[in-house]
């Protein structure tokens, strides 16, 4: 055996040679056009994708009906660049390949896939398992998923699968019954017709049956002439159906199908997923109901292709990867977020549609009456091969649609639902059916009736029954509604709708009459998907929203700015500057060690040139700024940000601050109230000292410099403080109002408060201060009163500027530069 | 007597804002989208024939939806406001409060009263809040009042082809609203934080606003993957998901979560500064 299996080898070996090899520049992989073997010494034209990288798991790669190994070029390149290799094949009685098409029949094409198998394990780029066993997968799309199945039934070699849109039992395709009664259902005359015409015309020399077997020629003459197969029809049928085999299939099996599709409906992969699972519960099963499918509806290749190389990277390279059980397109599931057009949605479920919990929707609609016309027409059009659901072309007129003619539609309806339910799978209702004759083919489908008239039939998929033996007092039947993906909104009527006629059906020819009454709730399927974000991190994230709302109030707490708030030595002083040090960021030091006394009742100036460090000491003694080092105190209790102490503090320090839209009365009003004070303001004294009169009412904005000056000072005696800080009050001011300014301080000290005026105009304050401070560079010059200042000064000098030179020279230099 | 649990009421604070002309003209601002939106749609001609203005490219989109009654209008406004319209005015009331009060100078004697600086930022931000939240409030109830005069009362129709009464239009529209006020947070939070920055009020609301449209544009770029999701903007637009017949909450639930994320960082690092800034303003 070995030695012959050798010398077939060899023989294929050759082959191969004598038709060349080619490494494409610029890709990773080389292929080899081949001349192969198949079953009956049938010829098989086919093409090996090499890649770079070998030993490599083999996947077998098989094209549609009517294409041949060139229609799947784009996806065998993509898998031999996953580092693949791929052998894609001409099936038997398409392309350049001979023999005759058995539509996958185990002795035609099965046996063919073998072949190839066998082939396969000659190779020595591919990874062996055992002699004659190469590690090997096989997809294909409709026709090529068809055989990936069967062979996998077939034959045990086969180590993954991957098939899309492909069917369970041709049978049912071609003649669907989906209520309980036995009989066949109608023939898809349309669907057979158009593939019976796509395998022969192009070989119309060949004859009628163009590269068909004459049995399969025979059995499609059957089913045109009487809409019904012959038991050895049904036979040959059966025979190229996976269901025969399904229960034998242990490879990994993923399972794709469209929801576009009238041809191989989403049933089929239920059937073939239902099958697989009973027989061998263990055998990884996946499936992607995805929204392409014979009739069209939204390509998804690049995603479907994706999802096979991650299959066999899972099955026959052993990757961990992470692939849903059951995947859903949603066609008009979301919004882009890109351009607000309708975008699918993704739907996952760990769960296999199989034993899916159910719910009842009650129907308040239970009873319609329609006839079927004579010789089936007009017919309803539901879906168009190759087009998709009539209703998306048709549009709607007046809620009525090529799918639901009037007179031969009606509808089972819900009540408006008040919640909204989706739907994903099949759904079923049981009716009890009446006739003036004892058969019926009715087309039932699930659909959306929305407030405003508007009929939706999910991709225009119907269900089609044959009804027999119909008593004349009416006989009930279960209706297996076809599996969709559905959504209903509150408000909406979920429906059944029934037609008697439908295009792509062969039909009853004489007219009858039905009455149809609901004899059960609708059954719909109950799936629960999970969206991308997984539960755990939809907990995850209110609870990590929490946590940072606590971790905020937690790093404010911890980064608080701490405050000696110890009140200092009980001393008779009511401002205690010690050693007051502020060294700015940038590194200049405005303030150097300045530790002064202000008893109750003086009014201190504060003196120096400009950049002396009187206004930065003002700052911090309003909290305004933070030390570098040092403290104050106003009556013994240190002075930091936001201290209770600083509400015994008036201030004015660099210029006024009003709201500019407001008039002057109303922002001393709003400061007032924004203060925190019980007691009420002294409103008249500070105007009647300030003497701000009639322009109290006029909107800050049209006030001049002075106006604003002294609207300021007005506003930091409100309170009638303890100490009235004031910095520079009488810059930017006129001779005249200077002097007012100075009569406005006086009077307020006669009150018997205390004072501070910063200055760097001796005349300025010579006349109103009983104490001075001078300073120069952030550093205390000298202090004491007034007199003693001038003295010091040795005659009376004129500015502060003589007083400065007599004290410290003519280092006059100001600000930053040393 | 001082107490400080009663400086910056939140009454007064709110009357100070509210006499700004800068407040009147936010929400003028607000409210002239849906009236020049409906007015062009109503009063305008589309290029070649005498019908009224069409928008956008199919009738799938909410653009396309925008005429079909009050519920529609409003959400396309939502649609329109949402990239800049709402940010821009949340940018200003947040990221103006503090620095326009740093620029008139009224900062310092607030805060020589003294008024406690994290009840100040407190303070600010509540009414600054609230402000935000009226923007929003009134984006939804002229858009309602303009589409119910301009196109009717029609149910919603939403892209996704479902249709929704009014009554349960109304409901989406408040959480909708809901969202977009949640998920802006994240905004007003970035541009409160640049308004304790800086003294200039222009700065603040500018730098808020160019960061969210920067971010949006960096969010546009599909090739960044999945770092866009950890963008300010990433989930501006997930109220789409409210559009559908059953919500799907998760997309908005992340978001929600995230803009408060964001909220908490910003508003504590700006309390953490404020509180240890030097005023020099």
């Amino acid at each position: 055996m070995v030695r012959i299996r050798k010398l077939i080898a060899a023989v294929l070996l050759i082959t191969s040679i004598g038709m060349g090899s080619t490494a494409y520049a610029g890709t990773n992989y080389s292929t080899q056009d081949l001349r192969l073997t198949g079953a009956g010494g049938v010829a098989l034209d086919a093409t090996i994708y090499l890649p770079k990288a070998t030993p490599a798991p083999a996947i077998l790669l098989a094209h549609g009906f009517s294409g041949d190994k060139t229609s799947v070029a784009t996806q065998a390149e993509q898998l031999a660049s996953n580092g693949y290799v791929v052998l894609a094949w001409t099936a038997r009685g398409f392309g350049n390949s001979t023999g005759e098409i058995s539509m996958d029949s185990p002795n035609g094409e099965v046996a063919d896939v073998s072949k190839l198998i066998d082939y396969l394990s000659t190779r020595k780029e591919v990874i062996q398992q055992a002699k004659n066993d190469p590690m090997v997968g096989i997809t294909g799309d409709s026709y090529g998923g068809g055989i990936s199945l069967m062979t996998a039934g077939y034959d045990r070699r086969i180590d993954a699968v991957a098939a899309n849109i492909t069917w369970n039992n041709l049978r049912q395709s071609l003649f669907p019954q989906n209520s309980n009664d036995p009989a066949l259902g109608p023939y898809k005359k349309f669907w057979a017709g158009t593939f019976f015409a796509l395998a022969t015309l192009p070989n119309s020399l060949a004859g009628e049956c163009g590269t068909f077997t004459p049995e399969w020629c025979n059995a499609f003459k059957d089913a045109v002439a009487t809409g019904l197969p012959t038991a050895a029809d049904v036979k040959l049928l059966e025979a190229s159906s996976p269901s025969t085999i399904t229960n034998r299939i242990t490879a990994p099996t993923l399972l794709m199908q469209g929801e576009a599709d009238s041809l191989f409906p989403l049933s089929e992969s239920i059937k073939n997923a239902e099958q697989i699972h009973a027989a061998h519960p263990k055998t990884p099963i996946a499936m992607i109901w995805h929204s392409g499918g014979h009739d069209g509806g939204t390509d998804e290749s690049p995603r479907l292709h994706q999802a096979v190389i991650d299959w066999f990277n899972i099955y026959l390279k052993g990757m961990k990867k992470n692939f849903p059980t059951f995947q859903v397109t949603n066609t008009n599931g979301s919004i882009s977020l890109v351009d607000s057009s309708v975008i699918p949605k993704f739907l996952s479920s760990p769960n296999l549609p199989l034993n899916i919990p159910t719910k009842m929707i009650p129907i308040a609609v239970p009873f319609v009456a329609l006839v079927a016309p004579i010789g089936g027409i007009p017919g309803a059009i539901s879906s168009l091969p190759g087009v998709g659901s009539a209703l998306a072309l048709a549009g709607n007129v007046g809620g009525v649609t090529a799918a639901f003619l009037p007179g031969q539609s009606g509808f089972l309806e819900s009540a408006p639902l008040v919640a909204p339910i989706h739907i994903v799978g099949p759904s079923s209702i049981k009716i009890r059916i009446s006739s003036n004759k004892t058969d019926a083919i009715l087309f039932f489908s699930l659909v959306v009736r929305t407030a405003s008239g508007q009929t939706k039939q999910p991709d225009g998929i119907v269900s089609p029954v044959r009804l027999t033996n119909i008593a004349n007092t009416g006989s009930d039947y279960t209706i297996q509604l076809p599996a969709v993906v559905l959504d209903a909104a509150v408000g909406d009527k979920l429906a059944i709708g029934i037609s008697t006629t439908d295009q792509g059906y062969a039909l009853a020819q004489d007219g009858r009459q039905y009455t149809i009454t609901a004899q059960s709730p609708i059954t719909i399927p109950q799936i629960i998907f999970t969206t991308k974000v997984n539960r755990v991190s939809l907990y995850g994230w209110p609870i990590t929203a929490l946590l940072f709302i606590l971790l905020a109030f937690i790093a404010i707490y911890v980064r608080r700015p701490r405050h000696n708030t110890q009140p200092a030595e009980v001393s008779d002083a009511l401002v205690t500057v010690s050693n007051l040090t502020k060294v700015y960021k940038d590194g200049y030091k405005a303030v150097d060690g300045l530790s002064f006394e202000v008893k109750r009742g003086q009014v201190l100036g504060l003196l120096g040139p400009n950049g002396a460090g009187k206004t930065t000491t003002l700052r911090m003694m309003m909290g305004l700024i933070f030390p570098t080092e040092g403290e104050i105190a106003i009556d013994g209790h240190p002075i930091y940000p936001g201290s209770p102490t600083l509400a015994k503090l008036g201030s004015f320090v660099e210029g006024s601050g009003f709201l500019p839209h407001l008039s002057g009365r109303e922002n001393l009003e709003l400061y007032w109230k924004s203060i925190g004070r019980t007691d009420e303001p002294f409103f008249e004294e500070a105007i009647r000292i300030t003497d701000l009169g009639r322009a109290l009412d006029k909107k800050v904005r049209s006030y001049s410099q002075g106006m604003r000056q002294r609207l300021a000072i007005a506003q930091s005696m409100l309170g009638m403080p303890d100490l009235l800080v004031l910095d520079e009050p009488t810059n930017g001011l006129d001779p005249q109002q200077i002097k007012a300014m100075r009569e406005v301080l006086k009077s307020y000290a006669k009150t018997g408060r205390t004072v501070i005026v910063s200055s760097h105009l001796l005349a300025e304050v010579e006349q109103t201060c009983s104490h001075v401070v001078l300073m120069h560079r952030g550093r205390l010059i000298t202090y004491g009163t007034m007199r003693r200042i001038l003295t010091k000064a040795g005659k009376r000098a004129g500015t502060l500027e003589e007083i400065f030179i007599e004290l410290i020279g003519d280092d006059l230099t100001i600000g930053k530069d040393k | 007597m001082y107490l400080p649990s009663k400086t910056l009421p939140y009454r007064l604070e709110m009357y100070r804002q509210i006499k700004r002309k800068r407040t009147l003209f936010s929400y003028l601002f607000v409210i002239s989208l849906p009236v020049i939106v409906a007015l062009a749609v109503k009063f305008g001609t589309s290029g070649n024939s005498s019908g009224p203005t069409r928008f956008g490219s199919g009738t799938a989109d909410l653009i396309g939806l925008a005429t079909k009654g009050a519920a529609n209008f409003t959400t396309t406004m939502f649609y329109f406001a949402t990239p800049f319209l709402l940010i821009a005015v949340i940018s200003i009331f947040n990221g103006d409060t503090v620095a326009s009060e740093a620029s008139w100078s009224t900062l310092r004697y607030l805060l020589a009263a003294p008024v406690p600086r994290t009840r100040l930022l407190v303070q600010k931000l509540k009414v600054s809040l609230t402000l935000s939240l009226a923007g929003v409030v009134l984006l939804i109830v002229t858009s309602w009042v303009v589409g119910a005069i301009t196109f009717g009362f029609a149910p919603m129709q939403t892209p996704l082809g479902v249709t929704l009464s009014n009554s349960i239009a109304i409901e989406r529209i408040a959480i909708i609203g809901c969202y977009l006020a949640l998920v802006l947070l994240s905004v007003a939070g970035l541009a409160f934080y640049l308004s304790v920055s800086t003294d200039v009020p222009l700065g603040a609301v500018g730098g808020a606003i160019g960061i969210i449209i920067l971010s949006n544009i960096l969010d546009a770029i599909s090739g960044l993957g999945s770092i866009r999701n950890w963008l300010p903007t990433h989930y501006s637009f997930s109220w789409f998901d409210a559009l559908s017949s059953s919500i799907d909450w998760s997309q908005m639930i992340r978001g929600v979560s995230y803009s408060i994320v964001l909220f908490s960082i910003f508003t504590s690092l700006a309390v953490i500064k404020f509180n240890k800034k030097d005023i020099t303003s």
